[in-house]
């Protein structure tokens, strides 16, 4: 993968407004379990950020899948997970159908404005009885006239306290399994949408997660996204770019835990040196910084496969298996070599700690990455 | 020199510097004291100085004031120079000059000023060149006064606010225990402080365009400097030293049985040693 000057200014952009627009506020964001997600979309939003790959026709910036990947490993390096999290699920989770398949008149009516950072936006697909198997879902949309009525519940939902519309997966036809689901935008203004509860979380406090309901929610039919009864299917592509932000967002995590871990070894004093000093601790850091360049790596050539139009399934599964899995690793490892001040709650070592657990969780669990390869890979008689 | 007449179109001047990283630790900072330079430290870049991308951001809130004109960004240094005026140019700057030379090395900050100087008359007509306060290396602040000499017009400095008004501006300016408002005919030189405000970020559209543009590169000979005002040698303020002080500290206890008595012992130690 070559990056050119572009790339390079447009990663420094990122960094320093990580630096100067996040970092500051992590604390604050954290303690309050919520972020000011207007204003911080506007910043991005103003700067072009929230539609990297979009038409410019809807305020998307025109570019392609490399700057997105930049965009999100410098995300990473913020001090706070569920910030990242936030606007990846927005540019990266939400969007991808509606832009490849939403109609002018939707892409006008809500890509355009979520581009703008002017509305937030989430992706409702998990529901009580229903996360893995995304096939056993119930939330059901049933026409009538030129109208849908959804009825059901949806759980886990990132971005939902806070969302101006959210991307629903329901079931548009009794035919049960993979099949007659729709993707269809349900602004959250409608009567009968309600937040039943904003969810605690053991990290990414700042990010909001509600569990939803549905009564009656009544939407124009021409808020489905792409053909009726292709929901599942677009929900499955879409979830390529989620697998994919999930692991450039957790390279970037990892380098900077590394990079800190390194600094604070180096000064940190015991048994007449400095920590970084003992072969067992450099050795171990040695072998994490392999892994997370041969991650790195993997992302950049599934990025390749995105700009080249190619399908990514194979190794973006593959990929997003290692970064949740890395990512546990890595964040233990910081902690451990950190001692007990690694251990205080204010200390980045426990919140990273925390926040980059559910990669492993989100996107589809670890155990599920392994379900698909299986399948792709033939490892059955 | 070409003075142009007032218009509502601007043209500015926006003279820009790499510096090395001041984030850098302590401990990385180093400096050949034989050769009397500072090494370079390792894989830490270059950056740009902090009080220049406010300069570029009253320029370009000049520009776009006046609804039309030019922002030319010049910058005088080694190729890696070129990033920082490539900063300015997607922050929406619209031209961008470097004056690369390999007896540009080791000048000080007069010869700096020459050179700049001579950059800005062969560039042509201008309306105000504007300038970081200081950089953030050598922390000297006369290359604003120099160029301005040099040009023979007006030089205000520390800017905190910059308002045009036709062939004027009106300068707010920092002082240590207030402002001070000035007004200066154009065309002048200003300096921007830190006061001024939180320079923008590049746009993605912004940073796309300037990835596109071409930086035009000026050798000493391009704008007629010769070889005798050039090089270290040709310093006006020779420099004899260079060295990293050594910081020593001693600590002392002060002793007593009470907080007031301690108090008492630590005011009569520092009258001892005439600091109060
Ligand atoms: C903080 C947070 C934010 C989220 N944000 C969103 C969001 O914005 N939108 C959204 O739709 N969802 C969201 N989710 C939901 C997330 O996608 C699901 O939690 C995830 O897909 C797992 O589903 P589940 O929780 O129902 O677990 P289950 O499906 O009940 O699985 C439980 C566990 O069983 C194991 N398992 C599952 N299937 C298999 C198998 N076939 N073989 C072996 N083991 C298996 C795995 O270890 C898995 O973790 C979020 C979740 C969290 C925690």
């Amino acid at each position: 993968m070559e990056f050119n000057e572009a790339h390079h200014m447009f990663r420094k952009t990122v960094r320093d407004f990580v630096e100067k627009e996040i970092n500051p506020h992590a604390d604050e964001w954290e303690k309050a379990a919520i972020f000011p997600g207007h204003e911080l979309f506007k910043k991005l939003g103003d700067l072009g950020m929230l539609g990297l790959e979009y038409e410019p026709q809807y305020s998307g910036g025109g570019v392609d899948h490399s700057y997105t990947m930049i965009f999100a490993e410098e995300l990473g390096r913020a001090d706070v997970g569920g910030i990242p999290m936030a606007i990846t699920v927005q540019t990266d989770m939400a969007t991808p159908a509606l832009a490849k398949w939403g109609s002018h008149e939707l892409k006008m009516e809500y890509l355009a404005p979520a581009c703008r950072g002017e509305k937030i936006c989430g992706i409702a697909v998990t529901e009580p009885d229903a996360g893995s198997d995304v096939a056993g879902l119930k939330t059901t949309a049933r026409r009538d006239g030129d109208d849908y009525i959804i009825n059901g519940r949806k759980i886990f939902i990132t971005n939902s306290i806070q969302a101006d519309f959210l991307v629903v997966l329901a079931r548009t036809s009794d035919e049960g399994g993979y099949k007659g689901m729709s993707l269809i935008v349900v602004p959250t203004d409608r009567p009968g949408f309600q937040v039943i509860r904003k969810l605690d979380k053991m990290g990414n406090h700042c990010s909001d997660t509600g569990e939803l309901a549905f009564d009656d929610v009544r939407v124009p039919v021409t808020n489905r996204i792409g053909p009726e009864g292709r929901g599942f299917q677009l929900q499955m592509q879409q979830f390529q770019k989620e697998r994919m932000i999930a692991v450039y967002t957790a390279v970037g995590a990892m380098t900077r835990a590394i990079e800190r871990t390194v600094a604070y070894l180096k000064q940190r004093q015991a048994f007449g040196q400095p920590l970084i000093n003992n072969q067992y601790i450099q050795y171990t850091l040695a072998e994490l910084v392999t892994e997370i360049e041969a991650l790195r790596y993997l992302g950049h050539a599934c990025c390749e496969q995105i700009v080249r139009g190619e399908d990514v399934t194979r190794l973006a599964t593959m990929a997003k298996l290692k970064a949740g899995r890395m990512g546990r690793r890595v964040a233990d490892q910081c902690l451990q070599f950190h001692g007990g001040v690694g251990y205080m709650d204010d200390m980045w070592t426990s919140r990273y700690f925390r926040d980059s657990r559910l990669a492993s969780i989100g996107g589809g669990a670890d155990e599920v990455m392994l379900r698909i390869l299986t399948g792709m890979e033939g490892f059955q008689a | 020199m070409r003075r142009r007449r007032p218009s509502e179109s601007v043209n500015i001047i926006v003279c820009v510097k790499q510096i090395p990283d001041p984030e850098t630790p302590a401990a990385s900072f180093k400096v050949d004291e034989a050769a009397k330079k500072v090494i370079p430290a390792q894989g830490i870049a270059p950056v740009v100085n902090p009080f220049d991308p406010q300069a570029t951001e009253a320029a370009l809130r000049l520009r776009d004031a006046a609804g039309e004109g030019k922002v030319t960004v010049i910058s005088l240094g080694p190729d890696s120079a070129r990033d920082a005026i490539k900063h300015a140019l997607a922050m929406g700057a619209d031209e961008g000059v470097l004056l690369n030379d390999p007896s540009f090395e080791g000048i000080d900050n007069f010869q700096t000023a020459v050179a700049l100087a001579k950059a800005i008359q062969k560039i042509g007509a201008f309306d105000l060149i504007l300038m970081g306060r200081s950089a953030a290396d050598w922390d000297m602040g006369v290359v604003p006064a120099g160029v301005g000499q040099l040009l023979g017009v007006p030089v205000v400095t520390v800017a905190k606010a910059i308002e045009r008004n036709g062939g004027a501006v009106k300068v707010d300016r920092v002082l240590d225990d207030g402002f001070q408002t000035v007004e200066t005919p154009l065309p002048a030189v200003v300096s921007v402080s830190n006061e001024f405000g939180e320079p923008r970020y590049p746009q993605l559209r912004q940073i796309m365009l300037a990835a596109k543009k071409t930086v035009q590169v000026w050798g000493a000979a391009d704008i007629g400097m010769a070889a005798d005002e050039l090089g270290a040698s040709g310093r006006w303020l020779p420099l004899d030293a260079l060295y990293v002080p050594k910081v020593e500290s001693n600590v002392e206890i002060i002793e007593g049985e009470t907080p007031e008595e301690k108090a008492r012992n630590l005011a009569q130690k520092l009258r001892a040693a005439k600091l109060i």
